[in-house]
């Protein structure tokens, strides 16, 4: 009990240390908020006005203090250039980012999982010989390129699924929910969550593959052997089960990181996303909008760190916490 | 070392000596040389024209003897740099977007040049003439349409002489559609605009069983608000739903659209008639008092994006029950384009309680987001999501209603992808296309139901020079910056020939306004113009006029 006291404690510590941070980084980018107007009808009066709205008139001890004041009573301010609240603005886009970041990271972690328990199984094979740099090409491309092929074959070319977007043009939904089972948003999910998934098994693959070769090593790998269990028991049940625990930490962290979403999958498919609106509110300047996201992935990305460590001394009773 | 080095000096000195005796003694009395000179400009991954533009720009300048550096910017740093800290900089390209008021040259001749806006308007670069200032503020008055020609010629023959810019091109703007869905016979071609514009997508007949206009942006819209000027793709959406008294039509002029007529009865006073029988989104009445309320609610705090196009209107009186008179505080020749013509009419059973109750926070009604938002255009927003798609429906009540039944925005960021889509008819309106006008041709080549116009709009790309700063004070430097540069060049490498070479602010695409031609590159010519304004060549480097020093060190 105590040891969980300590770490949320520690857990508060850093969200403060992020929340200071992200105020600081923004304000001394170069450039500011009403460089976004500049029109040759934008005169000194306009300048003057949106500082003052935007609180830039103030000075940045006096700005510091306030957004820690209103983040402290769980307020995030208004977008400079949306000019609605932040979070409503973050929570608008949030379902589709988390559909498509959950949906490839749960696909690329089962598939790495499997894959690489495979492949450690048989190692010195040609399936080793030719499985192992198809997964570190898949790692190591860039993630636009794969996108553009796969939308170059199967959109533009094969014409099997569409080439942009969260839905068909004009679609109605009576709600998110409905929205996201519908078989149309299906459809749209289906090649940028293939590029994501592409992208992200090459992790749980390798960690699995390295994990497993240790473990097949081990006298209770042996034992079972001697016993005469079928191969795949044997894999699955013995050896795969043990060599599981890095990777179910890496899961943890991986899914708490991609509520951030992914702007280069986002920008290819044109999916509406948070990753998105990150980029277009640092590019705008705009302070609040950024700073509420980030603090946001932040957030979850702590809470999820938490969560594996809990989850950690839960599946390996070798690991506590005195 | 210390030797050979001191008898390189030697020789060296000899040579200039005896250069100099041949030029009549003219390193000796040459001024400094001039200092390395930075040309800003966004970085290439945010705009490879306008950098690659830079570069064969620096080129040609350094045959004249300077020193350049091209410096990339991201954007937002570059405007940082050129609009809050004037005296930082030498010379930065920079550029301006077509936009339908902008069909008046008013803003043009007026914002970027008068002096009144050098310390912090849009004149960034001090240009201060009060000859120039005169003519500014005289064709603003002048209410003649060919009397006031006369005076705009006057002013752009005026800045092309005195070249506080360097214009470079006009660029083309490439949209493209389906013929299979739009009859091409009903989209406008509106000058200095294109074919993507209010006209068309009124007008716009459907060829075939879809009756969707699908278009697209290319970034998320920031909101639809009557009374935030927020963005372009915005602005398509907010002219569609919120009706205007007048409209800019194909031909640039405005035409009476909400108000079925418009009178001036001297020149500060104007009568407006409003067309009978309109009716708002919500099925109400559109009246007189809505008008009024409408430019009222522009003139105060609650919308200062707009406040500086209502400045100029002293009052309003209701003096029929569906007319209105307009006072001016001083006569402008601009007014039917930049006020009557550019504010939404907005319904005061709506918007009066939402203004009322944002009188007392800091917050101003531009960030009334309307769930619902009411207007009394031929559009009805069905439904948006301003990251994603906004809906709207035809309003078949609407005097002037759409033919289609919806016209769909989508926000598509990769334009490969837009381009695609396009062939596939997920796309029906290619709207907004930022690659490589070429791909969109050749495309339309292959496959015979996309139809591609590429027009001269009224955007303009050029380079502004710092005048607080020499040698950029000197009008004769810039004169020779001008003349040494290779427009056409710029437009077929950098632009892909998809540009115009450019000679005023005024774009060609308004051949009324419209004065002066390209100058044509001519090296030996800008020599000339800097060896008569005393400029010297000494060595390969070029040097001021004598007893010019250098103040400035390279930033």
């Amino acid at each position: 009990m105590r040891s969980v006291a300590i770490r949320f404690g520690q857990m508060l510590l850093v969200l403060w240390a992020v929340a200071t941070l992200l105020f600081f980084m923004f304000r001394l980018m170069p450039g500011d908020p009403t460089l976004a107007y500049i029109d040759t009808t934008f005169t000194a009066e306009q300048q003057e006005a949106l500082k003052r709205q935007f609180g830039l008139d103030r000075s940045i001890l006096e700005q510091y203090l306030i957004y820690f004041g209103n983040i402290l009573r769980g307020e995030f301010g208004t977008s400079f250039r949306v000019k609605r609240p932040v979070f409503e603005v973050i929570f608008d886009v949030l379902p589709n980012t988390l559909a498509l970041t959950v949906v490839s990271i749960t696909i690329a972690y089962l598939f790495g999982i499997l894959a690489g328990a495979w492949l450690a199984w048989k190692r010195g094979s040609v399936a080793e010989a030719v499985g192992i740099p198809i997964v570190l090409t898949l790692r190591a491309a860039p993630e636009f390129w794969l996108g553009m092929v796969l939308l170059a074959i199967f959109a533009f070319g094969l014409g099997w699924f569409p080439s942009g977007g969260a839905n068909s043009a004009g679609m109605t939904f009576n709600s998110t929910f409905d929205r996201l089972t519908s078989p149309d948003f299906l459809h749209h999910l289906v090649l940028p969550a293939a590029t994501l998934a592409l992208y992200l098994q090459g992790l749980p693959l390798l960690l699995m593959r390295s994990n497993m070769l240790d473990v097949l090593h081990e006298d209770y790998v042996m034992m079972a052997r001697m016993k005469g269990l079928p191969e795949w028991r044997i894999l699955l049940l013995h050896a795969a089960r043990n060599a599981l625990l890095p990777v179910v930490t890496a899961f943890a962290l991986g899914l708490g990181a991609s509520v951030g979403g992914n702007v280069v999958v986002e920008t290819v498919f044109s999916w509406p996303g948070l990753g998105r609106v990150l980029v277009d509110a640092v590019a705008s300047s705009d302070y609040p909008l950024a700073q509420g996201a980030f603090m946001f992935i932040a957030f979850i990305l702590i809470v999820m760190n938490f969560v594996a460590d809990l989850l950690y001394s839960v599946l390996d009773p070798r690991v506590s916490h005195g | 070392m210390k030797l050979h080095r001191r008898a390189v000096l030697l020789s060296v000195t000899a040579l200039m000596t005896s250069a100099s005796l041949l030029t009549a003694g003219a390193a000796q009395t040459a001024g400094d040389p001039i200092r390395k000179i930075v040309l800003a400009t966004a970085a290439q991954a945010a705009d490879p024209q306008e950098f690659q533009a830079a570069q064969l720009i620096a080129q040609e300048w350094r045959k004249l003897g300077l020193e350049v550096e091209v410096r990339g910017f991201p954007r937002p740093q570059l405007s940082d740099l050129v609009w809050y800290n004037r005296q930082k900089w030498d010379t930065t390209m920079w550029r301006m977007v077509g936009r339908p008021e902008r069909s008046d040259p008013d803003e043009l001749v007026y914002n970027l040049f008068h002096s009144s806006t050098a310390e912090k308007g849009f004149n960034f670069v001090g240009y201060v003439n009060k000859d120039y200032d005169a003519i500014a503020e005289q064709q603003r008055r002048e209410t003649d349409p060919e009397k006031r020609k006369v005076i705009v010629a006057k002013a752009q023959t005026m800045v092309a002489q005195d070249a506080p810019y360097l214009f470079l091109v006009h660029p083309k703007n490439t949209v493209g559609y389906l013929a299979s869905v739009i009859k091409p016979a009903s989209v406008v071609d509106q000058g200095g605009i294109g074919i993507r514009n209010f006209w068309t997508f009124v007008g716009a007949e459907p060829a075939g069983t879809v009756k969707d206009i699908i278009a697209n942006s290319t970034e998320a819209l920031n909101s639809i608000n009557p009374l935030y000027i927020s963005g372009s793709p915005d602005n398509w959406i907010t002219e569609l739903v919120w009706d205007r008294l007048m409209r800019i039509g194909p031909d640039g002029l405005p035409k009476p659209y909400a108000a079925k007529s418009i009178n001036w009865v001297d020149p500060t006073t104007l009568d407006v008639t409003l067309r009978e029988g309109m009716k708002w989104h919500d099925g109400k009445p559109v009246t007189a008092v809505d008008v009024i309320f409408s430019f009222q609610s522009t003139m105060g705090d609650e919308s200062p994006m707009y406040k500086p196009f209502s400045s100029n209107i002293a009052s309003m009186e209701k003096t029929g029950a569906d007319t209105i008179r307009f006072k001016l505080k001083e006569p402008n020749a601009s007014f039917l384009i930049s006020t009557i013509a550019k504010i939404n009419l907005i319904p005061k059973h709506v918007w009066e309680p939402v203004i009322q109750g944002l009188a007392s926070k800091p917050e101003n009604a531009e960030s009334y987001q309307e769930s619902q938002p009411i207007g009394s255009g031929p559009f009805k927003v069905a439904r948006f999501k301003l990251n994603e798609e906004i809906v709207l429906e035809r309003n078949a009540d609407h005097w002037q209603a759409p033919k289609m039944d919806r016209f769909i925005l989508r926000v598509i960021p990769n334009n490969e992808a837009g381009l695609g889509m396009l062939r596939r008819g997920e796309l029906n309106f290619l709207s907004d296309y930022r690659g490589d006008p070429k791909l969109l041709t050749d495309l339309s080549n292959q496959q015979k139901d996309i139809q591609v116009a590429s027009t001269v709009d009224l955007g303009l790309r050029y380079v502004g020079h710092n005048l607080r700063r020499a040698p950029f004070d000197d009008q004769a430097f810039r004169q020779a910056l001008s003349t040494v540069v290779n427009r056409n060049l710029i437009a077929a490498a950098a632009w892909n020939g998809f540009a115009v070479p450019a000679s005023s602010m005024i774009s060609p695409a308004l051949p009324f306004w419209h004065q002066g031609t390209p100058p044509r590159a001519n090296l030996d010519e800008a020599k000339a113009i800097l060896k008569k304004a005393g400029y010297e060549l000494v060595g390969n480097k070029l040097h001021y006029p004598a007893g010019k020093k250098e103040t400035l060190q390279p930033e």
